[in-house]
């Protein structure tokens, strides 16, 4: 699939020579014939029959515009999110006010014009089309054309098509929270608790003050009780590091968009979506990349509201299954040792079992979220298709005990607290000593 | 570095304008099916002057009634021209020469309905709306040219059933000298207005 250009907010195009219509050209013909005919077969009746047609291409010819128009389409915003609507607004320069116009937006995946038809008449030389997008991804919104007539529709340009105008569309993240700590923390921002002592939030103890302790940790019950200054400690606050490795091998079910039934990709873009968001507002450290798409750029270890507008523009950049002979080689090099590696996946094609498998051998914490639809369903009335889906899933179930067998967790994608009961889980193993294949 | 955009405004788009659709073929508005209506009102109105002034015609030219609706995809090409040559052909031939009735009146209103119904469809997409702003301003053009149908009536029902003076070709020649004289005074594209 071709992925269009990243943004195009305006386009314009000469709307070239003005040519007569076939309504001047009729009123031409006929008026001039029938005067004619008139005047030879002394039939007055005929001219009072088709004045009014004379007027009309008499008019026509001596209003013809003098004037080359330009087409002019604007699109009010260049990124939305998801199921988000923006105007499209086509210009006619110059426009007399004798002039009339038809703006007409052509249907294009995923995006929903109004009116439903996509034409519009212009008024004071503009018309405005509202587009609404209901899919992630880059896309164009569809060609916009337009034509012109003067008064008495005796001179045409048009319909020309605009260059077609581009929008990326952000996914629109799932919701998604989690109250369980991220493994591993050894940054010094953030808002995990590590397992050291220090300046944090999180209660620790009540011990003996030491010098350099704050006055304001003093615990005074305590120390009025026992005669001797007690303080509060903490366990310090910090940040993780958090690795996404991202499925773009392939986008089963029907494409629906933000108003249907979600795809096997659109589960996995929009949790990957919702966990950097969560994460990153966290103040931890994220950093994602994908196996199976051309042109994603890598994207570097970043933290902020900043690193996740960049997160959701690689996600838009997507496009499904454009590299198939990439082994994830790229993506798995140079992770963080003590990264939380969290493998988005629908599990169907093998080479994402294969990477967590050699993600977990390297000691690395891996939790694979299974991103496979639930309402994909086997198709009952063709019963060679209903068996290979049987035997997919079969093996696809082989894969995941082999995975849960190495100490892998998977857990299947479920919004908020999906990761909660995993992450406490491995946060409690990840404090017990290991024994792990180098 | 900008914040990520909002998910505000994003209700579906609720518009969706009801159009027809005949077959495989596109979807009409009901603005685009009403002027395929008046155009066949326009035939129907010309039919019916011609029929009284020419105090009856074969029942088979009420076929033509079904031209506008049977082609009315076609609204931009030279169909329309053949339909009213027709149409005038009719009352060339079925009304004698030398003569004037006042049914020319009406039949001039249908001819202009049916011709202006034809301009305006081809003037946009099938499925197109089109604004009362749009119509109003028409309204006011063909009132004018219909108001030189009414003139040249008078005019006509005047000089009815008296001579021309010189012979009838020497108009038609005429006549043909200033068609081709303003078209070669044309200029293409026209000179700017100052």
């Amino acid at each position: 699939m071709l992925v269009p250009p990243r943004r195009q907010k305006r386009s314009s195009r000469a709307l070239g020579a003005w040519q007569p219509t076939a309504a001047h050209m009729r009123a031409l013909v006929l008026s001039a014939a029938a005067a004619v005919a008139a005047v030879i077969g002394r039939r007055a009746d005929l001219l009072v029959i088709v004045a009014p047609l004379a007027v009309a291409a008499a008019w026509g010819q001596l209003a013809r515009p003098r004037a080359l128009s330009t087409g002019t389409a604007e699109i009010a915003t260049t990124t939305l999110r998801e199921g988000e609507a923006s105007t499209i607004v086509v210009r006619a320069e110059p426009m007399g006010d004798d002039l009339e116009g038809a703006a007409t937006l052509a249907l294009a995946p995923w995006v929903e014009r109004r009116p439903s038809t996509g034409t519009v008449m212009m008024q004071g030389g503009r018309a405005v089309i509202a587009v609404r997008t209901t899919r992630w991804g880059r896309r164009q919104v569809g060609t916009v054309s337009l034509s012109l007539t003067s008064p008495w529709d005796a001179f045409r340009v048009g319909p020309i098509d605009l260059p077609d105008l581009s929008t990326e569309t952000l996914p629109l993240p799932a919701t998604f929270d989690t109250s369980a700590p991220t493994p591993h923390p050894r940054g010094v921002v953030g808002q995990n608790r590590s397992s050291r002592p220090g300046s944090g939030s999180e209660f620790n103890t009540i011990r003996e003050f030491h010098p350099g302790d704050r006055l304001r940790r003093i615990h005074w019950p305590v120390s009025m009780r026992t005669g001797r200054l007690h303080v509060t400690s903490t366990y310090t606050d910090e940040d993780a590091h958090v690795f996404v490795l991202l499925d773009a091998y392939s986008d089963l079910g029907p494409r629906e968009g933000i108003d249907g039934r979600p795809t096997s990709l659109d589960v996995t873009v929009r949790a990957a979506g919702a966990i950097a968001e969560h994460f990153l507002r966290s103040g931890d450290r994220l950093t994602l990349r994908t196996v199976g798409a051309a042109d994603v750029p890598l994207l570097p270890i970043g933290s902020g509201t900043g690193h996740l507008r960049r997160v959701l523009d690689l996600l838009a950049s997507i496009a499904p299954a454009t590299e198939r002979r990439d082994e994830g080689e790229r993506a798995i090099r140079g992770i963080d040792p003590m990264a939380l590696c969290l493998v988005l996946t629908p599990l169907i094609d093998p080479t994402m079992v294969e990477l967590s498998h050699r993600l977990a051998a390297r000691g690395l914490t891996v939790v694979l979220v299974d991103t496979f639809p639930p309402h994909l369903v086997d198709n009952p009335q063709n019963a060679y298709q209903s068996l290979a889906w049987r035997v997919r899933l079969l093996s696809r179930e082989a894969q995941v005990s082999s995975l849960v067998a190495r100490g892998v967790p998977v857990v299947p994608w479920r919004g908020p607290g999906s990761l909660d009961h995993v992450l406490r889980d491995v946060a409690r193993r990840s404090s017990a000593p290991r024994l792990v294949r180098r | 570095m900008t914040q990520p955009p909002s998910a505000t405004g994003s209700a579906p788009l609720a518009t969706t304008v009801r159009t027809l659709r005949f077959g495989t073929g596109p979807e009409w508005s009901s603005h685009q099916l009403a002027l395929t209506a008046a155009n066949t009102l326009g035939v129907g109105l010309y039919l019916a002057a011609l029929s009284q002034a020419a105090g009856g015609f074969s029942g088979l030219y009420w076929l033509i009634l079904l031209v506008p609706a049977t082609t009315m995809s076609f609204a931009g090409s030279g169909l329309s021209l053949g339909l009213l040559a027709v149409l005038l052909y009719s009352w060339f031939i079925l009304l004698p020469a030398g003569s004037f009735t006042w049914w020319s009146l009406p039949a001039a209103v249908g001819l202009l309905l049916s011709h202006s119904a034809v301009s305006l469809s081809a003037t946009a997409p099938p499925a197109a709306r089109f604004n009362r702003e749009h119509l109003r301003r028409r309204l006011r053009g063909h009132a004018v040219a219909l108001s030189a149908a009414v003139v040249m009536a008078a005019g006509a029902a005047l000089l009815s059933g008296r001579g021309l003076g010189p012979n009838p070709a020497a108009y038609a020649i005429g006549l043909a000298g200033v068609v081709t004289g303003l078209w070669l005074a044309r200029t293409n594209p026209p000179r700017p207005r100052d």
